[in-house]
């Protein structure tokens, strides 16, 4: 099966500092992929490269085998890269009608010619009742965005990015701020989003449950490289990986 | 063209630049401190080369009275348009609102200055004059120049200097812009952001107040005045916004180059500053100072 | 509870309700002041509504102020002047300028869009402004095409299918229809892609492009419609005016359309109505104060901004909001993850 998405020997400098060398990994269709490593360790970064907000200093992305370093950050979302973002990002002014709209906008890619005389997207409802039900919301689409509780705003970013069909999501630190509760329900949307969707997501969390739990495949990242990658078992014992974020233990 | 015609529009031209660069230095400093666009600067400026005018043709005070009584009048407008305009607006979510709220306060100057003083212009005497009461002209070599021009050079180049030292180099100038920057964070530092906001609009005005006291007798004082501020905007963008090393000398430049296009296209020589903003917007917006604007997450 | 997504089929009460206001409005005007002063301006009130309209696409959606709408419809104005009027033996029928005008003004709202749009949000303010002072230059002093300061006359009036419209009584009932149109063309927009996306470039830029939203082209575009609505109003202005000089495009005009955009509310298709009528018929009515008239305009502008910043519009929906709550009992809110 060929990698949705392919990283290769990324390099990105911010002045003195390095943020990423020669970070080379592949994201696969319908798997969960995890993305860890310590604070600072080059995450959101990398996550910020890939959508394209940062243009890296040396290395290519492949995008289903096509490069697209230089494709803008709007391209690519267009192309099928979805993000959330730690803090959801929502218009605060509009209601979440409009917001989740944005997402379906995008999943139909309808011009805004034929948007305005009236062409819509065929299972939008369905959809998002499927999307919905998982997230076990319910709510007034006429509310404001910022009735919303922080965990359920997470959650709806979840689905605002799904609502746009996307082909690949970087999802970055779901868990931060939610309940347990909660957390099931994110895990639970990620997870249809791989097996059902043949989404391939990158997940970055600190949160060791949710990703030994739903990710097949696992880099480590530190002062950004990468240190180690493979299944949860072999990153669980690697020495690297457990002196990154314990330390090395001294010799008496 | 002759060498004394260059030369005097030169003066002329950095003249006027010194002007625009003291309302485009107000402007940027708004614009750091509280972050909104002011649309009344110029009106600030015409505002108080009225006062300067009344304080000199009604009042009759001697200079040395009349300085330091319009600095106090220029601080004191400051003052009440920041507490009018500014800090009923601060927690805006529209920021448009808060522009609008500068061009109501732009109408509201013009309206009481033409309420208060009248609506014909008033005609104020040069500030260098000779003994026979004539407009001071300095002869350096063979050229000759208006008084008037090099004393705004003179005296506008020693204020910005001060207000630009204030800013950049001392603590006071650092506390006003992290007040600006982070509010919160400021006043949990300690900073007094409700002081360091009036010290700015204090600043602000009297800059303005300065430039318009020194343009009176160009002009003569209308109410018109505040269009100057157009120039300003200009060079705010040629030089590269946010910076105020920039803006001074974008606004430089703007006062040069109007200057220089009264020869041959009078007429159009709103088209010449402007059409350069256009072009440099075009070739290099970032003006000529301007960072380029970094990635952010 | 679960609601069904109500993607706006069904026209609510208010909508209803603002129709026959406004059918009202267009029913009573002319039996009160027909042939007068009063419906001329009304009139101009009704031109002015348009520019504000566009102003309100790229102000209120797109979040970019900007001054350029009196540049474009300086513009326009003089488009029709110089092809109706037989002016180098052109005469155009009406009709078919304004046509003209719609593509020829497209053009060079996008050309000019696209350049001044590279520039981010107070940048671009300022550019429009100076787009203002130079169009402004031109117009009051390039004699050959704009009749220098005064201006071009003798412009024909608006002629569709055979009928003239020589009466300000006519021309009401026209631009009554137009302006209703133009609203409702700005409603669709609010309501579609388009419309979503300038909020998504007004509210939260980084959050559009990872949207897949094309800022920069978003923009370019609202700021073409607008402009082509400000243009058309000119030429409308022309025609109903039968005369156009420089002076109408200055830069102080320009803040006018501006408070005309915010006053009714800047993102209530009927609030930029109300606001246009008020700011163009407040000045005619209160002519006696004159003097005090300016001052306490520019008083109310400010107490505007500080306590209703969303507009006339914004004020009415707090107050059907809270009746609506005292009426109709709390609505079921929120919803909790079970």
């Amino acid at each position: 099966m060929n990698p949705i998405l392919r990283l290769d020997g990324i390099c990105k400098n911010f002045g003195g500092v390095v943020a990423a060398k020669d970070i080379t990994f592949s994201v696969y269709p319908g798997r969960v992929h995890g993305l860890i490593g310590p604070n600072g360790a080059g995450k959101s970064t990398l996550m910020n490269i890939i959508s394209g907000i940062y243009t890296p200093d040396k290395g290519q992305i492949y995008f289903d085998e096509k490069e697209i370093t230089k494709v803008p950050d709007y391209k690519r979302a267009r192309m099928g890269i979805g993000r959330t973002f730690q803090t959801p990002r929502f218009l605060q002014r509009s209601n979440i009608r409009d917001n989740l709209l944005l997402g379906a906008d995008l999943g139909n890619q309808i011009g805004y010619l034929e948007g305005y005389f009236g062409k819509k997207s065929a299972n939008f409802d369905g959809d998002l009742a499927e999307l919905m039900e998982i997230a076990h919301f319910s709510f007034d689409w006429e509310d404001d965005i910022s009735a919303l509780p922080f965990g359920q705003r997470k959650l709806l970013e979840i689905v605002r990015s799904l609502l746009a069909k996307p082909r690949v999501m970087l999802v970055d630190e779901p868990a931060a701020g939610l309940n347990s509760k909660e957390i099931e329900y994110a895990m639970d949307l990620l997870n249809m989003a791989a097996e059902k969707r043949g989404i391939g997501i990158i997940l970055i969390e600190h949160s060791m449950d949710m990703i030994m739990d739903i990710c097949k495949e696992i880099v480590v990242i530190n002062f950004g490289c990468v240190i180690a990658n493979g299944t949860p078992e072999e990153i669980a014992s690697d020495e690297l990986v457990i002196e990154a974020y314990l330390g090395r233990q001294e010799d008496d | 063209m002759s060498l004394s015609l260059f030369s005097s529009l030169l003066v002329n031209g950095l003249a006027m630049g010194v002007i625009y660069a003291m309302l485009a230095m107000g402007l940027i400093l708004l614009i750091r401190a509280v972050g909104i666009l002011n649309f009344a600067q110029g009106d600030l400026l015409m505002f108080g080369a009225y006062i300067t005018a009344a304080l000199v043709l009604d009042v009759e005070l001697p200079m040395y009275l009349m300085v330091p009584a319009s600095l106090v009048f220029f601080a004191l407008i400051g003052l009440i348009f920041m507490f009018t305009i500014y800090w009923p607006l601060r927690k805006a979510t529209y920021p448009a609102a808060t522009i609008i709220a500068t061009m109501g306060a732009s109408i509201i100057l013009k309206e009481l200055a033409t309420i208060i003083w009248g609506s014909q212009p008033r005609t104020m005497p040069s500030l260098l004059t000779t003994p026979e009461g004539k407009a001071a002209v300095i002869r350096i070599g063979n050229f000759t120049l208006q008084g008037q021009y090099v004393l705004i050079i003179v005296v506008g180049a020693v204020l910005m200097f001060g207000v630009f030292m204030l800013f950049e180099r001392l603590y006071v100038g650092r506390m006003m812009q992290a007040a600006c920057q982070d509010p919160y964070a400021a006043n949990l530092l300690g900073v007094p952001t409700i002081l360091t906001i009036s010290a700015t609009y204090i600043i602000v005005a009297t800059l303005a107040g300065v430039g318009g006291f020194m343009v009176a007798p160009i002009f003569m004082v209308r109410n018109t005045l505040g269009t100057l501020q157009l120039r300003a905007f200009a060079g705010v963008v040629i030089g590269g916004f946010g910076n105020i090393k920039g803006a001074i000398i974008g606004s430089l430049l703007v006062g040069i180059v109007e200057s220089f296009s009264t020869v041959g296209f009078s007429g159009y020589k709103d088209v010449t500053v402007f059409l350069l903003l256009i072009i440099f917007l075009l070739v290099r917006p970032q003006g000529l100072f301007g960072e380029k604007i970094a990635d952010k997450a | 509870m679960k609601k069904k997504l109500n993607l706006g089929k069904k026209p609510p009460l208010s909508a209803i309700a603002l129709f026959a206001a406004y059918a009202l409005f267009v029913a009573l005007v002319p039996r009160f002041f027909s042939g007068g002063y009063i419906i001329m301006v009304i009139n101009l009130a009704l031109i002015y509504s348009i520019v504000a309209y566009g102003i309100s696409i790229m102000l209120g959606m797109g979040g970019h102020l900007l001054f350029s709408g009196i540049a474009f419809m300086g513009g326009g104005a003089f488009f029709i002047a110089n092809l109706c009027s037989k002016r180098f033996d052109i005469n155009m029928p009406t009709w078919a300028a304004l046509l003209l005008l719609i593509p020829v003004f497209a053009v060079i709202a996008f050309i000019l869009g696209l350049v001044l749009l590279k520039l981010s949000g107070t940048y671009f303010t300022f550019s429009t402004i100076a787009l203002v002072q130079v169009c402004f230059t031109i117009y009051n002093n390039y004699k050959p095409l704009f009749g220098g300061p005064d201006g071009i006359a003798g412009v024909p009036t608006l002629k569709l299918f055979g009928y003239s419209f020589s009466s300000y009584t006519a021309w009401f009932y026209f631009l009554a229809a137009l302006v209703l149109a133009v609203a409702l063309l700005v409603e669709r927009l609010r309501r579609t892609q388009l419309g979503r996306s300038l909020a998504s470039v007004r509210d939260n830029e980084t959050a559009a492009k990872t949207l897949g939203v094309n800022v920069y082209m978003t923009k370019v575009i609202a700021f073409t419609i607008a402009g082509v609505l400000a243009a058309l109003a000119g030429g409308l202005y022309c025609l109903h005016s039968k005369y156009v000089s420089a002076d109408m495009f200055t830069y102080n005009n320009a803040t006018q359309y501006i408070i005309m955009a915010m006053l009714g509310g800047v993102n209530s298709s009927a609030g930029i109505f109300v606001g246009s009528l008020l700011v163009a018929v407040l000045p005619e009515i209160l002519r006696s104060f004159e003097r005090y008239f300016q001052l306490f305009w520019g008083v109310s502008i400010v107490l505007l901004m500080v306590f209703m910043p969303t507009g006339l519009a914004g004020l009415f929906q707090r107050l059907t909001r809270r009746l609506t709550h005292r009426f109709a009992g709390k609505k079921e809110r929120g919803g909790k993850a079970a």
